[in-house]
């Protein structure tokens, strides 16, 4: 049974340290913000440069903010787990009758808020900049944001295994682990770019989907359903495995002891 | 009768082939305060650590309240408690954040309430909305305090409590802790490296060494097993005689400029005394120092012959 006074307590936590942290804010507006002007400075002069693509800037900016949607929710999983341990405070709260589940529900609630905060900032900045629309899916946005988000937190929950056993030695993965995913999500070009097998590892990639779907709809003004299928079943049977992985990891860290972590 | 809070059968922990804690068995009772002591790498936070379910034993089991750790985590993690100097909290918090986000993980009722009396009690109200990274060790100390009786736990888990707490201070955190023990009838295991703390607050003490418990007695009754005293005398005129004898017959002593102090059995103060006289030493000062928590602690852990 989730305890949601519990899970509360955990996101007001994660919330204090956002308003006390200037690195937490700047990872949520700063860096958005300078990834948006980069590339949509690119995207435009892509357009400029006569592409044989007239929504070579769409399709940019397009990459950049639902890819922040990936980012997001990998980043709150991990960098929270990392803050516990580099504030000595992992134990203080695994002493507390706080559950592995409603740690982690807290974790993804969590990220969902900031998820949709860096989502609205990113939308109205498109907007004031290059007139970029992204409400043009409509009521599509909901399913395309959760959808990449879980591709998130299925990257952010392998990272956090991986942390909660090895701890700070390995932390510099919770800023370059979902990197690894972005090759293959073929965010700003086609999977046909994609040398033949790294089109065959993009089929098991679920953001490879919804970033192929977006293109279309850009370019066709309708979105494919069976992509967005083929992504919703594939994040959902690796988020139950990332999930199980990480709990699996946090049994294994607890075997050591969780105080070594701190 | 006493009731048993918690009881500890045949804990073992191993990494390998190395064993950390080998066969432990203890008990608390309702409202007792039990010491455990031990030199570094005995065992004592891995056992506090095994204790709070934040490392799994390799065998053996936990019972709080007649009930099995393992089987009633949620329901026994609610009524214990924990600090440490080794653990900490978000360094950009204030101690009422720290507080009121524990007090909501405990489920507190009436929250701030019970965050004013223990920033009250424990002398860092005027701390209240600074940030915890400003603060003092003592300061830091205290708020690890206040955490840990934020659920008004039946036992608490307190590893060096005082350490690094002026002595005014750690005064009124032993008096604050000895109130809980009498109101509440709060259990305590207790680490200390400050053996007369320990012999002031601990109702029993476990001494560990290599993962064993080499002892477990209540304090008066531990220092009782030891027959040496040390014996203190100031020898201004016969100095060097006094060296040759005590060398000659095999006292252990040490000696700095004219005084020495001498390891020697309590019942054979006065025989030595006399036979100082006989040798025609003469002493100007003496004193006689009664064995404590120390020297019982030291003996134990060099295996000498209590």
């Amino acid at each position: 049974m989730i305890n949601f006074n519990r899970v509360i307590a955990m996101i007001m936590r994660y919330t204090i340290n956002m308003r006390h942290n200037l690195d937490r804010l700047s990872d949520m507006f700063y860096w958005p913000l300078m990834d948006l002007v980069l590339m949509g400075l690119t995207g435009l002069y892509f357009a400029k440069m006569n592409i044989n693509n007239p929504h070579a800037t769409e399709i940019i900016l397009t990459g950049v903010i639902f890819w922040w949607i990936v980012w997001r929710g990998q980043y709150e999983i991990s960098v929270n787990l990392l803050s516990e341990i580099w504030d000595r405070n992992l134990v203080n709260i695994f002493v507390a009758p706080l559950k592995i589940s409603e740690w982690i529900l807290s974790l993804l609630i969590f990220g969902l808020f900031k998820m949709i905060a860096s989502s609205i900032f990113l939308t109205l900045l498109a907007f004031v900049l290059y007139k970029y629309n992204v409400l043009m899916y409509g009521f599509l946005i909901i399913p395309i944001a959760l959808s990449l988000l879980m591709s998130g937190w299925i990257i952010g929950f392998i990272i956090a295994g991986i942390l909660i056993l090895f701890g700070l030695k390995i932390q510099t993965l919770a800023w370059v682990g979902g990197a690894i995913l972005a090759p293959f999500s073929a965010i700003y070009y086609p999977l046909s770019i994609l040398p033949a097998w790294a089109q065959k590892a993009a089929l098991f990639v679920p953001s490879s989907y919804m970033f192929e779907g977006m293109r279309e709809f850009i370019t066709t003004g309708s979105m494919p359903f069976e992509k967005f299928l083929i992504s919703f079943v594939l994040n959902i049977i690796y988020l139950t495995l990332s999930i199980w992985f990480f709990i699996a990891m946090f049994k294994k860290s607890r075997k050591l002891g969780l105080g070594r972590l701190i | 009768m006493e009731s048993i809070v918690l009881e500890v059968k045949n804990l073992t922990k191993k990494f390998g082939s190395f064993t950390a804690v080998d066969n432990l068995s203890f008990s608390i009772k309702d409202g007792e305060i039990l010491g455990l002591l031990g030199p570094n790498g005995a065992g004592k936070t891995t056992t506090i650590q095994m204790l709070l379910g934040v490392m799994d034993q390799t065998a053996g089991n936990v019972f709080y309240f007649n009930k099995p750790f393992n089987k009633y985590r949620e329901e026994i993690l609610k009524q214990i408690n924990f600090s440490s100097t080794y653990i900490s909290f978000p360094m950009f918090f204030n101690p009422l954040e720290i507080l009121d986000i524990f007090a909501r993980l405990y489920e507190i009722p009436n929250r701030k309430k019970r965050i004013d009396k223990l920033l009250h009690d424990f002398e860092i109200d005027h701390l209240a909305k600074m940030q915890f990274f400003t603060l003092s060790s003592g300061e830091r100390t205290r708020v690890l305090l206040a955490k840990a009786f934020i659920n008004y736990p039946k036992i608490i888990l307190l590893d060096e409590p005082t350490a690094s707490l002026d002595i005014d201070i750690a005064v009124k955190v032993r008096k604050f802790l000895e109130k809980e023990k009498k109101e509440y009838k709060t259990s305590m295991l207790f680490t200390s490296h400050n053996m007369s703390e320990v012999e002031e607050m601990c109702d029993r003490i476990i001494i560990l060494n290599h993962g064993k418990i080499i002892a477990e007695d209540a304090p008066e009754n531990l220092i009782k097993d030891i027959t040496n005293a040390k014996l203190e005398l100031t020898i201004e005129n016969d100095t060097k005689r006094a060296f040759e004898f005590f060398t000659r017959i095999k006292m252990s002593f040490e000696q700095d400029r004219f005084n020495f102090k001498i390891n020697i059995n309590e019942k054979r103060i006065a025989e030595f005394l006399m036979s100082l006289g006989k040798e025609g030493i003469q002493y100007e000062n003496i004193g006689i120092e009664k064995p404590d928590l120390e020297d019982y602690f030291l003996q134990a852990i060099k295996g000498q012959n209590l």
